[in-house]
């Protein structure tokens, strides 16, 4: 299925390959780099290309290109989901994606990527199981391996893998029995030039980390479920009891996953916790313009909205800027043409705003269009969509097990436009 | 570090291998073989070190291990004498205690791409097989695979096969999904494993139990299963409800294309499948993965195919954002234009009308024809926002807003005006080849509404000499002489000019002769002239054809979910060809742009009309002449030959109607005014061999249907089925018209 795979960072080197099958030179990737150089921006680099014996199918993650190369017809995203898991699993043990990561372990990514795939088929991707094949790279451990020489590489098989319940190992065993689940919503808006919604939804997702002995059987059920009118699943939720009931119920894997992921569309209210005033304008046939925003808070649910920043990719005809903020700190990039706002958190009595120059380059036409701005904030202890959790209740173990749940709301694609 | 070229690189190491130290101290000996592997995988020839690698693979240590099978399976096929040697050791560690020494030794071992390696890895594999650790059998499965690769195209070991059949009972769903891919890869020249239904039945039952990755592949497999009764059909539908609902997208696709493919005979189960991933498809298309977008919003646009109004609700999901990647932004584009339906269609048009400014030139003008294409429906709208564009006075925009002009005004003939009145003045903004010809051939169709059409012209005409493109000088010669049809007082001049000019002075041969051409036609007379160039100025047939093309689920399930909707269907079939019959073929130009540029009839539709035109064996006749009085008469002398019962929405646009049936060669007799209930029409046609076919049309609304009754005058099924076909084709292409 897939026959080998790329990795190239960002200036154009192939700084790791891997073949399942028989080898494929890495001639084959010129084809990526002429679709790339035609693509102008890097990031637009289509994902999947043909050349005349192969397909590439590429993903782009943190500034690095995986390029799987396929000989077959393949189900297009089931590469895409598979290479975004290698991704993943190599941000899971090495704590970022990075090529400096991958090279100083390369070792282990040729263990990881061996134990992957098998002949071009996706064997191990669960990293549950990957963990006990091998074990990641810490500190402590490398400073214990370089003094006992033991290796980080599981000497015994996975124990899970021949238990009745495949995502879940068997004999677990805690001290402490703990649940905790992470409420996380995303809302992903466009914000028109009057301040009206042009489109919002929520993305929100349930992250469980569950650290439970033995078998536990899991039953979650909520205030409002009805909410909930899009929804995936991890495998291991009984889909026929939701149907029936809208109760989620069980039995969890071991750690961390997750729970499901849920969308609630613009059909339902999407309550937006920002907004911004705004006044950018650029004067015709002169080097200045102004530049004014201001940012206050809007059904927050009186909750505390921290962590803003606003990012704006000016015109390229922007030479400088110069601006005042009330709160936090600018920076303006001459060479990208991004300016990036930290605010901080709002307080409702001074609201944070930036307002300044810009100087433009002289002589050239004035900009069409004003640009968009990004927002990123979050509020914490909110879930902005109104789910909550009613109760977590355990069948099939004897012991009380410690529960928690955490909300958060966070800004996803989330645009104003001006 | 000094630099170190990689044969000093590999003295270097080959010293440090063989160093008794070295090899006593494990730690030690372990980093040299990470550098040996770290240089291997940057690419320089480690293969000097072979015989030292072969040495250190006799190690307790599991990780040493890994890194010199790893070594051992890169450089293997270019020292087959040297990697004989290894063979003992890796067939002793099949034996090992420790299952993941077997495995890893098993896998190695089948993954050495050597010649004469296929006698020596035979017995572990079997052995393999048997195995009481799943992990070997998952390897030993996928191995038998790889030796079935290296032994070529040799003969298919039937043992084997049957061993791997059986094994697909195995406990463990990895080595399940294994025996699959193996027999897959083993049979390919007999068509793949053989899905028969306990195999169908024991690998539905074991579905939930396989990881996606397994249950992606699954459903892929049994897709070749054909269940033998309907109540079967609807048992294999039920057990996969819950895949519908499964967190990986790949999954879900899988899942709806076999749903797809199994009840083609019900429409309207595999409408409500659609139905019900519409919330995970547009999950996909917002997903934080650039390239999992893309791929869901490619099989929206083939959903949409078929269901034209299926996402019309959540049109505002398709909206681009400034920071995605081009690709992604040209196909929400795309599927906007074809989601407008009148209560969206002013928020479609504001939103598109902001992207025609945007800042990268290809994404403003795919906007562009975006609003082109949604003006076949919504002319006065979109005119009305192409005009003001004309007036930001861009190069690269004003070129795309003529060029869509172009193709408007040939298949809306009614928008004729407001067009010609937004003209003037844009030939300053015009640079392209592309939109040069645009530009002239409209001065010259339509020349006789636009004042000043000569004088712009003329600046053509006196710039010749330094025009590029001998293309635009072709379409200057034409749109001169259909002027000086219409205007001849203003025209003669230049156009003698330009004809000297283009016989006397003009170097690319084909202008010569288009111009020598016209020079000979005129002096043939004015009528030819005329003849010859007086076509018709627009033909808005073919818009009507080709818009409302709308084709059956059945026609793309097939397709769903593999690399044919991230291509569209023409590019693939071509890539396919240039793959499969010819290796070594020619590269595709544009590949891997996804650029569209609005052609006039995209090829695919192009053959639907082909189909309509002349389906079957069936030749219609143009022109059959019948009167209202024949018709009556031979209407009450013959029986009802066919009746049939077809869907019709909403009122009926007569002239429409009357329109794609002429396209056809049916002629209109008789029809009921727009809006009379019930409605009536009574259509004629005859074939070539004289046969005709008298139709009547009966429209009740309150049942939403539309009945057919058609009378023949001679008996003969075969052309009345093909007959009835092409009615149907254009009744189903019509009816769906939103008013």
């Amino acid at each position: 299925m897939i026959h080998s795979l790329f990795l190239i960072n960002c200036s154009g080197d192939i700084f790791l390959e891997k073949h399942w099958k028989s080898v494929v030179s890495q001639s084959v990737c010129d084809y990526f780099f002429e679709a790339q150089e035609k693509a102008a921006d890097v990031e637009n680099v289509p994902p999947v290309i043909s050349t005349p014996h192969h397909y590439l199918i590429s993903i782009y993650r943190d500034k690095l290109f995986f390029v799987s190369v396929i000989q077959t017809e393949v189900p297009p995203l089931f590469v895409i989901e598979f290479l975004h898991r290698v991704a993943d699993t190599f941000q899971d043990y090495f704590g970022e994606c990075s090529e400096a990561a991958i090279k100083d372990n390369v070792v282990i990514v040729y263990e990881l990527l061996e134990e992957m795939l098998d002949n071009g088929f996706p064997l191990a991707t669960e990293s549950n199981i990957l963990k006990e094949l091998i074990k990641p790279p810490t500190i402590l451990r490398s400073v214990v391996n370089s003094i006992t020489g033991s290796s980080n590489v599981g000497d015994t098989l996975p124990t899970g893998q021949l238990s009745n319940i495949p995502w879940r190992r068997a004999g677990v065993k805690y001290t402490n029995n703990e649940a905790y689940f992470d409420v996380v919503e995303e809302i992903d808006a466009i914000i028109d030039k009057s301040g009206a919604t042009v489109f919002a939804e929520i993305q929100g997702v349930i992250d469980a980390c569950i650290k439970l002995s033995g078998m536990p059987d899991l039953s979650l059920s909520f205030m409002n479920p009805r909410l909930l009118d899009d929804v995936s699943f991890h495998p291991c939720i009984r889909f026929k009891r939701w149907e029936s009931e809208r109760v989620l119920s069980f039995i969890p894997p071991d750690g961390n996953f997750r729970l499901i992921s849920y969308r609630v569309s613009s059909q339902n209210l999407v309550a937006i916790p920002v907004y911004v005033k705004h006044s950018i304008s650029f004067k015709e046939n002169s080097s200045a313009g102004r530049f004014d925003i201001t940012i206050g808070p809007k059904q927050n649910m009186g909750k505390t909205i921290e962590g803003i920043t606003v990012t704006v990719h000016m015109p390229k005809v922007v030479l400088n800027m110069n601006l005042t903020p009330t709160q936090g700190s600018y920076t303006f990039d001459p060479v990208t043409k991004v300016l990036t706002w930290d605010v901080g958190k709002i307080t409702p009595q001074k609201l944070p705003s930036l307002k300044g120059l810009v100087n433009l380059q002289s002589g050239a036409p004035k900009p069409e269009e004003n640009p968009s701005l990004n927002i990123q904030f979050r509020i914490q202890q909110l879930a902005i969509s109104g789910l909550k959790v009613n109760r977590l209740d355990m069948y099939g173990e004897k012991y009380k097990p410690f529960k928690g749940v955490k909300y958060v709301t966070k800004a996803g694609k989330f645009q104003v436009r001006t | 570090m000094p630099y170190l070229g990689s044969e000093d690189v590999v003295k270097e190491l080959k010293k440090a291998l063989c160093n008794p130290h070295i090899q006593a101290d494990r730690l030690r000996y372990r980093n040299i073989i990470q550098r040996v592997i770290r240089h291997m995988t940057q690419g320089l020839d480690m293969s000097g070190v072979f015989m030292e690698m072969v040495k250190a693979s006799a190690t307790v240590d599991i990780v040493q291990k890994k890194l010199v099978y790893l070594y051992m399976c890169t450089y293997a096929p270019l020292k087959p004498d040297l990697a004989l040697l290894a063979i003992n050791t890796l067939c002793k560690d099949c034996s090992d205690p420790n299952p993941m020494v077997r495995g890893l030794a098993l896998r190695s071992m089948c993954s050495l791409r050597m010649p004469g390696v296929q006698e020596y890895i035979q017995q572990p594999i079997l052995n393999g097989l048997r195995d009481k650790a799943s992990y070997v059998r998952r390897v030993a499965v996928l191995g038998c695979a790889k030796m079935h690769n290296l032994h070529g195209d040799s003969e298919v070991d039937g043992a084997l096969v049957n061993e791997l059949y059986s094994l697909l009972r195995d406990q463990d769903p990895i080595v399940v999904v294994n025996c699959l891919r193996s027999l897959e890869e083993i049979l390919k020249q007999e068509g793949g494993v053989v899905i028969n239904k306990p195999i169908a039945h024991h690998l539905l039952n074991r579905m939930s139990k396989l990881d996606q990755w397994g249950q992606a592949e699954v459903l892929t497999f049994l897709l070749r299963y054909q269940p033998h009764s309907e109540e079967e059909l609807f048992d294999i539908l039920n057990l996969l409800d819950s895949l519908l609902k499964s967190s990986s997208p790949g999954v879900v696709m899988g899942a709806t294309k076999l749903f797809l493919i199994l009840a083609k005979k019900f429409p309207h189960v595999q409408t409500d499948v659609l139905m019900r991933i519409k919330g995970t498809l547009l999950a996909a298309c917002s997903s934080e993965s650039r390239e999992l977008c893309f791929a869901a919003l490619c099989h929206v646009r083939q959903i949409l195919h078929s269901l034209p109004g299926h996402f019309s609700s959540h049109y505002k999901k398709f909206f681009c954002s400034y920071s995605e990647p081009h690709y992604i932004k040209l196909q929400k584009v795309e599927v906007l234009c074809e989601l407008v339906n009148d209560e969206n269609v002013q928020q479609v048009l504001d939103e598109l009308r902001g992207y025609c400014t945007d800042v990268s030139a290809d994404f403003a003008q795919a906007a562009v024809f975006a609003i082109g294409g949604i003006a076949r429906t919504y002319t006065d709208q979109c005119v009305q926002i192409l005009t003001e564009l004309l007036g930001l006075r861009q190069e690269h925009i004003t070129t795309v807003v003529v060029q869509t002009f172009r193709d408007l005004i040939w298949l809306c003939p009614q928008c004729t005006e407001a067009v010609c009145q937004a003209l003037p003045g844009c030939e300053e903004n015009i640079q392209d080849s592309e939109g040069k010809q645009a530009l002239i051939w409209l001065l010259g169709v339509h020349g006789e509404r636009i004042p000043n059409a000569p004088y712009v012209l003329e600046d053509f005409v006196e710039n010749v000499k330094s025009e590029t493109f001998p293309a635009v000088k072709m379409e200057l010669l034409t749109a001169l002489l259909r002027l000086f049809l219409s205007r001849p007082a203003e025209c003669q001049d230049m156009l003698g000019r330009l004809l000297y000019y283009c016989i006397e002075e003009e170097k690319d041969m084909g202008v010569r002769d288009r111009g020598l051409f016209y020079y000979r036609l005129l002096l043939v007379g004015i009528d030819q002239v005329k003849r010859i160039l007086c076509s018709p100025k627009s033909d808005p047939s073919l818009g009507l054809l080709e818009d409302q093309a709308e084709r059956p689920v059945n026609s793309w399930a097939s397709d769903f979910n593999t690399l044919m909707p991230v291509y569209g269907k023409a590019r693939w079939a071509a890539i396919s060809k240039c793959q499969g019959a010819e290796r070594r073929g020619p590269e595709l130009p544009n590949t891997a742009s996804f650029t569209t540029s609005g052609p006039l009839i995209p090829e695919e539709n192009k053959e639907t009309a082909q189909e309509l035109s002349d389906s079957g064996a069936l030749m219609l006749v143009p022109n059959c002449q019948v009167t209202a009085e024949y018709f009556e008469k031979t209407w009450l002398s013959l029986e009802v030959a066919h009746q049939q019962v077809l869907p019709w929405q909403g009122a009926v646009h007569p002239d429409t109607l009357q329109m794609a049936l002429q396209v056809v060669n049916i002629q209109t007799i008789a029809m009921s005014r727009a809006g009379t209930q019930p409605w009536k029409a009574y259509l004629s046609a005859q074939d070539d061999t004289g046969c005709l076919f008298l139709t009547e049309l009966l429209l009740e609304p309150e049942n939403a249907e539309m009945q057919i009754s058609v009378k023949q005058n001679e008996a003969r099924t075969e052309t009345l089925n093909s007959f009835i076909s092409v009615l149907e084709a254009v009744i189903g292409t019509i009816g769906d018209i939103k008013s």
